[in-house]
């Protein structure tokens, strides 16, 4: 379904320095640097699947985003969805998929939200009977009926975003491009397009790739996950390989005995661990000391804390996909620093 | 030491302007080449009208005049442009102008030295190339050096003046957004009247006499016809003085208004909310 | 062609209503473009009371020169007006990417998507100056001179758009070029004036390199005098086509370099 084959896109940026001085200089000796915001991705997905695109700001996940639904032309590499090249016959291709950037919309901004409808209607051909049913389905699914008639100015976040969705889906494309769709969304909003995607997907089996940095999306749509950083991809694979592979966080909670026993422990020092390896929180005599079972086994941490403080309750917890993530992110950043 | 302190206070406002006219110096220059065009058209259009005339001036105005004329009014329109109205206009729309209101400095003087640091740099790249290129012309025309240092003095404090009565003015015009949705309209309609009724597009002189004199009282004139009639050495020195005086009248009037119009909208938005 | 004319319809309907959201704001823009070029004239009717002709043009004949400058301009202003925003901050702000989701073309939609009223100001004062002006002139029309006005007019206009294309193209790699197309587009008023007025630089570069000459004096002149209709209608035609081919290629071109924005 989609083929993405070494992707790679460059940038150019001018680097300009500081202050007055500096802008003086770009004017007349501009200095430009190569970005490569995207470099070398691959990766292929299956009709139906939701996937999940994931990894720090200014990563690349919108760039190859953009890639993909035809907005920019790759520096080299290929990408192929439907057996169809995007920047090719752009036109065409653009039928078969729907894209949303959650950042921004795609609505008419005075107009009532109906209107946007009907010139979109319009755009991609969509008959009148196909477009009734689409909308009634659509409605059903993303519950459009309360805001359909007021300008899109007036709409909330949410309203907007569902409004957006919709749009998206209303020539039925077989691939549906979200990106961020539940930035700047409240609880239960993010909970119902949630649902909403889902429904889609299993309905019409549509394609889904997703960016996001909510793992919570991730979580209860995707069944896969793509994480890119620095341009590179870091991780392709189910969400369970991703626990697996990247160190297995735990959390040690207990309560000390003696709210001053704490100064005793002294993970770092005394088992040779990285910051990254171990963080402990406290509040009051409660303790939770986070670590990576990869750098320091569980049976060391629990005898060399039992060794140390006397504690009333004690239990061990895995941590969740957020906090591994975290630490990707973190750990990628530590290494190139060095 | 209140100076100083003042000075402090804004004068990163003025580094702020200067950077962007750098950062935007590209748009600058085009825009520059693109406006002095018209200058240009006009100036061969008054070439074929003297040619086409049988006297060696028109209505009191000689050629030399008319390039003089046309240049220095196209300078002098370039650097007493303001844009608080847009500057404004924008900050009433998102909501901003509140911020206004918890920042301990004066809003009008924020705008001011900020617009102060472009005005630096405009005048730093189109004010000397223009002044000389216009005294150059006369020099060749007229074979003699027409350069008057005290008129030349006496059109800058002009300019000064006119420049404040145009921020003044836009200022108080752009608390308009309040009560119009969109100024873009509203902003046309100012730029094509201020043009007419301050000789920017036909000289004073050449306007029906009631009519000019009406204009020469109205604060418009004020912005471009008395700077350029003061560099072109058109009035006496009792004339300059009392023009003078009138721009100063005007400025006062201006910023009475303004800071009227300021208090207005604070009042408003403490009713309101924002 | 005729889905993208029921498009355009469409688009066109969308915009109106989006403009009665702001009534006030556009009529004072058409009225302000009115007065504008009201004060305009009546300055070349205060210069005329002072001189017989201007080189051998008189005032009738340069209010029709002047009037015909204004219906290219207008029906540009009126089509295609929405090209100065891709220069300004389309682009820039990678708003862009939507007319790059959509199965029709770019440059089309972006086109259709505004239809910009404020232009009926320049028409409306473009066509009493000509009528005008024509009367005054006593004007033979012959039949064939209204499909020579009409194609003259419909490429004139596409000189106009051709130069937006090219000159909105560049924000494709600045990522903003407002300031360009509006530096070329000033040179347009170069065409309100007989060419003659003008030194021979100035004549070669409206004629040969930013051909505006041909947007208005060079076929208003052909109806004045009735000389010259090769160079001055064919020419007219060939200018723009030129044109016109070469800023559909830049934009081509552009549309490959696109960067969109940071999100």
């Amino acid at each position: 379904m989609i083929y993405v084959n070494d992707l790679r896109k460059e940038f150019k940026k001018t680097i300009k320095e500081p202050g007055l001085k500096g802008s003086v200089k770009a004017l007349f000796k501009p200095n430009n640097e190569i970005i490569k915001a995207v470099d070398g991705v691959s990766f292929h997905v299956p009709k139906g699947e939701m996937l999940g695109f994931i990894g720090p700001n200014g990563a690349g996940k919108s760039t190859v985003i953009k890639m993909l639904t035809g907005i920019l032309t790759p520096t080299s590499g290929t990408c192929e969805i439907n057996g169809q090249i995007p920047q090719e016959n752009r036109q065409k291709y653009v039928k078969e998929i729907g894209v949303v950037f959650g950042q921004r919309t795609q609505l008419w901004w005075d107009l009532a939200l109906q209107e946007t409808y009907s010139v979109l209607k319009e755009i991609y051909d969509v008959p009148e009977n196909e477009f009734k049913k689409r909308m009634a389905f659509l409605n059903e699914v993303l519950e459009l009926d309360d805001f359909i008639t007021s300008p899109v100015r007036t709409l909330s976040l949410g309203q907007r975003m569902r409004a957006d969705i919709a749009a998206s889906l209303l020539h039925n494309p077989k691939v549906l491009f979200l990106d961020e769709p539940t930035i700047g969304l409240d609880v239960v909003v993010k909970d119902n397009i949630r649902n909403a995607i889902r429904k889609i997907n299993e309905e019409e089996g549509t394609t889904v790739i997703l960016t996001t940095h909510d793992l919570a999306d991730i979580e209860m749509l995707c069944n896969r996950i793509v994480m890119i950083d620095k341009g590179r991809m870091v991780f392709d694979g189910q969400i369970s390989d991703l626990k697996r592979e990247f160190g297995q966080m735990r959390d040690l909670c207990f309560e000390l005995n003696h709210t001053d026993d704490l100064s005793k422990l002294n993970y770092m020092a005394d088992l040779k661990l990285s910051d990254a390896d171990v963080e402990v929180n406290y509040e009051g005599a409660a303790v939770s000391v986070r670590f990576d079972s990869n750098a320091v086994s569980v049976e060391n941490m629990l005898s060399y804390t039992l060794s140390k403080v006397h504690v009333k309750d004690i239990n061990l917890k895995d941590a969740d996909i957020e906090e591994i993530i975290r630490r990707i992110y973190r750990q990628e950043v530590s290494i190139d620093e060095v | 030491m209140r100076f100083k302190k003042f000075i402090r206070t804004y004068r990163p406002f003025t580094r702020a302007g200067m950077l962007e006219s750098v950062a935007y110096r590209a748009n600058f220059f085009c825009f520059l080449i693109g406006e002095i065009m018209s200058c240009f058209i006009m100036f061969f259009v008054w070439k074929a009208v003297f040619a086409s005339s049988n006297g060696e001036t028109f209505m009191g105005f000689t050629m030399e005049d008319m390039v003089v004329y046309l240049f220095i009014t196209f300078l002098t329109g370039y650097l007493t442009y303001s844009d608080g109205t847009y500057a404004i206009a924008t900050e009433i729309r998102d909501g901003s102008i509140a911020m206004r209101m918890i920042k301990p400095c004066s809003f009008d003087m924020c705008f001011l030295f900020q617009e102060l640091g472009h005005k630096i740099i405009n005048v730093l790249f189109i004010f000397a190339p223009l002044v000389i290129g216009v005294e150059v012309y006369r020099f060749v025309i007229t074979g003699a050096c027409q350069f008057d240092i005290v008129n030349f003095l006496l059109y800058v404090v002009s300019l000064v003046l006119a420049y404040m009565i145009s921020f003044y003015f836009n200022v108080s015009y752009g608390f308009m957004a309040f009560y119009l949705k969109n100024l873009w309209g509203a902003d046309i309609l100012k730029e094509c009247i201020i043009n007419f009724l301050s000789g920017a597009t036909i000289p004073l002189a050449f306007m029906p006499q009631a009519l000019a004199k009406v204009l020469n009282f109205l604060p418009f004139s004020s912005l471009s016809y008395t700077p350029v009639m003061i560099y072109m050495g058109m009035y006496s020195a009792q004339e300059i003085a009392f023009k003078i005086l009138m721009q100063v009248f005007w400025l006062t009037v201006m910023v009475l208004l303004s800071k009227a119009v300021w208090n207005h909208a604070v009042k408003r938005l403490c009713s309101q909310g924002g | 062609m005729r889905r993208m004319l029921r498009l355009h319809r469409i688009f066109v309907a969308q915009y109106m209503k989006n403009l009665m959201e702001y009534k006030v704001d556009f009529l004072t823009g058409a009225i302000s473009f009115l007065l504008g070029q009201i004060i305009q004239i009546a300055f070349l009717g205060i210069i005329f009371s002072q001189i017989p002709n201007l080189i051998g043009w008189e005032f009738n004949e340069i209010l029709f020169i002047y009037g015909f400058s204004l219906i290219p301009k207008g029906l540009d202003h009126l089509l295609f007006d929405n090209l100065w925003s891709v220069g300004y901050f389309i682009v820039r702000k990678g708003d862009f990417d939507k007319y790059l989701t959509r199965p029709i073309n770019s440059l089309f939609y972006v086109i259709a998507e505004k239809f910009c009223v404020d232009a009926f100001g320049e028409l409306l004062i473009g066509l009493i100056l000509m009528i005008y002006s024509v009367f005054q002139l006593k004007l033979t029309i012959t039949w064939y001179m209204i499909p020579l006005f009409i194609i003259a007019v419909v490429f004139a206009t596409l000189i106009y758009t051709a130069i937006k294309i090219a000159t909105s193209a560049i924000s494709f790699w600045t990522k903003a070029s407002g300031h360009i197309t509006h530096m070329f587009y000033m040179t347009n008023d170069f065409s309100k004036y007989p060419t003659t007025i003008y030194n021979k630089f100035v004549r070669t570069f409206i004629t040969y390199v930013i051909p505006f000459a041909f947007t208005a004096f060079y076929p208003a002149s052909y109806f004045l005098t009735g000389e010259n209709p090769l160079f001055c209608i064919g020419g007219t035609v060939v200018a723009s086509v030129v044109l016109f081919v070469i800023s559909v290629f830049i934009w081509n071109r552009g549309i490959k370099a696109y960067e969109s924005a940071g999100s």
